[in-house]
């Protein structure tokens, strides 16, 4: 029992490993990101400079402007960082790749998720030091304790968890749709505004606010990054068990989808 | 006259491209709604923040309606119409003008018509159906409203044509055309008004969001027509597409061919 799970342990980090490297074999990319990090940063820092000017108050939803200019360094880091998981499994599953990929030694979603986490996070650290140069450039440090990174680290790669999960459960759906990039579209677009990455959610209208949280969305970036300004370990457990309560239902939904899915395969040839 | 016998090619190729997309209606339906969907998504946004903050350097909610309708409008008919420009780095790259090169009227003008994108019609559309149902302008502001969709058109168009040229004088252009034009669309969804100085130059020339989201926004004012900045507008258009062709021209003279065989598709 203990060695096969040593056995899919080592498989699962040898399979980040490998996204990991493969995502650093191109570094025209990286720089092009770097770029494009530049110039939204700079507009975000314009657009908040002059909201806070205007609207005369030093905090606006708990946060001075240098913790929202790197709030949103962080969240935009987190959103370039994402790969086009969901569009590679539809591919897999419409191709018949899928077939091939289910000869492998660990489960196909397992796989997915692991390789998504790999690249991810790599992404995600270059990312992270592009724009947290570019912060401190632009408006200087914050106030950091180690407590607040530690906090942030770990729910962050919790969100990344959970979006991966999310995007397989599109990319599976291929089974049913002819497409699934217009469900890929919607989803993303909401993590975009319900999920607080151009602003934040306490900045929401009452409404809005009281919806998104029963959502899964403010999970997937808003609270893990919102204890980077305001670290409390009881507001961690919080999120953390959200993003565990999250997890479970979007894993019971991708168990149930892939397995629908593999009873639906028949594979030709020889 | 000549004006005339373009503008004959560029309906003729319309039509042909509209037909080719609406062979597969299903998906063209979906791009189309997607491009709608995602434009949605950052209305929503700005909706968001001006209910928040309801003016912002003396933009308000109908000025960033008024943005998003005519950035989208502009651009969605440039890309209708000329969506080949944003391949131009990559064709110049794999030396596979040619094809473009043995036609009658100017080499541009067939390569640019020759592609369409769907989504661009969605981006077209968006604009229209926003303006007319939440801006509600009168019949002088929607006038202006469709020339001025025309100009940033014309923008869109000539610099496509600069970004797409860099293929000409620097390997492996398609990076930086893509980066450049990343920063062009950026900058021309965001209020003009949050940029001074050096940057304000730079959205004038280099990145020239200025005669998208600046000066149109501003000639469309709410309380009166702004016919002198309608007019700035179309100058600075013309510009940026005679740049355009220029670099391009200028460029096409040390353009090496693939040698290869092709056809067009």
């Amino acid at each position: 029992m203990d060695s096969n799970l040593g056995c899919l342990r080592r498989q699962t980090l040898a399979v980040a490993w490998v996204a990991a490297r493969a995502n650093l074999a191109y570094p025209l990319e990286v720089l092009g990101r770097a770029g494009f990090l530049a110039v939204i940063l700079y507009i975000f820092l314009r657009l908040w400079q002059t909201t806070y000017e205007q609207s005369g108050s030093d905090k606006l939803a708990g946060l001075s402007l240098p913790d929202m200019i790197w709030y949103l360094s962080i969240t935009e880091a987190m959103w370039m960082s994402a790969p086009r998981l969901s569009q590679q499994i539809d591919q897999d599953v419409r191709s018949g790749n899928l077939s091939v990929l289910l000869l492998r030694p660990m489960a196909y979603p397992l796989y997915c998720l692991m390789s998504n986490l790999g690249e991810r996070s790599t992404r995600f650290l270059f990312n992270l030091l592009i724009s947290f140069s570019l912060a401190l450039l632009l408006v200087g440090p914050v106030k950091l304790c180690a407590e607040g990174a530690i906090m942030t680290g770990t729910a962050i790669l919790a969100a990344f968890i959970l979006d991966g999960l999310a995007h397989i459960l599109i990319g599976l759906t291929a089974i049913y749709f002819q497409d699934t990039s217009g469900l890929t579209l919607i989803y993303t677009r909401l993590t975009m505004i319900l999920g607080g990455m151009l602003i934040p959610i306490e900045l929401f209208p009452d409404w809005l606010r009281s919806l998104v949280k029963f959502l899964p969305f403010p999970y997937m970036m808003y609270e893990p990054v919102k204890l980077f300004a305001r670290p409390d370990w009881q507001e961690y457990l919080k999120v953390l068990g959200g993003q565990s309560l999250s997890a479970i239902v979007l894993t019971t939904l991708v168990a149930l989808v892939y397995r629908h899915a593999l009873s639906k395969i028949s594979t030709n040839g020889g | 006259m000549k004006l005339f016998s373009y503008l004959k090619l560029a309906l003729a190729y319309f039509k042909l491209n509209v037909g080719i997309h609406s062979q597969y209606k299903a998906a063209f339906a979906w791009q189309f709604l997607a491009m709608v969907l995602n434009n949605c998504t950052w209305l929503a946004f700005w909706l968001i923040f001006f209910e928040r903050f309801p003016i912002i350097k003396g933009w308000g909610r109908q000025d960033i309606l008024t943005l998003w309708s005519l950035t989208s409008a502009g651009f969605g008919l440039s890309t209708a119409c000329f969506y080949n420009l944003h391949n131009l780095a990559l064709l110049i790259a794999r030396g596979e003008l040619d094809v473009w090169l043995t036609y009658p009227r100017n080499a541009v003008a067939h390569l640019a018509l020759a592609k369409m994108s769907p989504t661009a019609l969605g981006d077209l559309c968006f604009g229209y159906i926003v303006y007319l149902a939440l801006v509600r302008p009168d019949a002088a502001h929607l006038l202006a409203f469709i020339v001025l969709t025309i100009n940033i058109a014309l923008v869109f168009i000539g610099f496509n044509l600069m970004r797409g040229s860099l293929g000409f004088y620097f390997a492996q252009a398609e990076a930086i055309s893509e980066q450049w034009f990343f920063a062009m669309i950026t900058f021309s969804t965001y209020p003009s008004c949050l940029f001074e100085g050096l940057v304000k130059l730079i959205l004038f020339t280099l990145i020239p969001a200025g005669l998208v989201s600046g000066l149109p926004v501003e000639a469309l004012g709410m309380k009166e027509l702004r016919a002198d900045l309608i007019g700035l507008s179309f100058l600075g258009a013309l510009a940026i597409l005679a740049a355009g062709i220029g670099i391009f021209n200028f460029g096409l003279r040390s353009y090496q061919s693939g040698n290869l065989i092709e056809m067009r598709n």
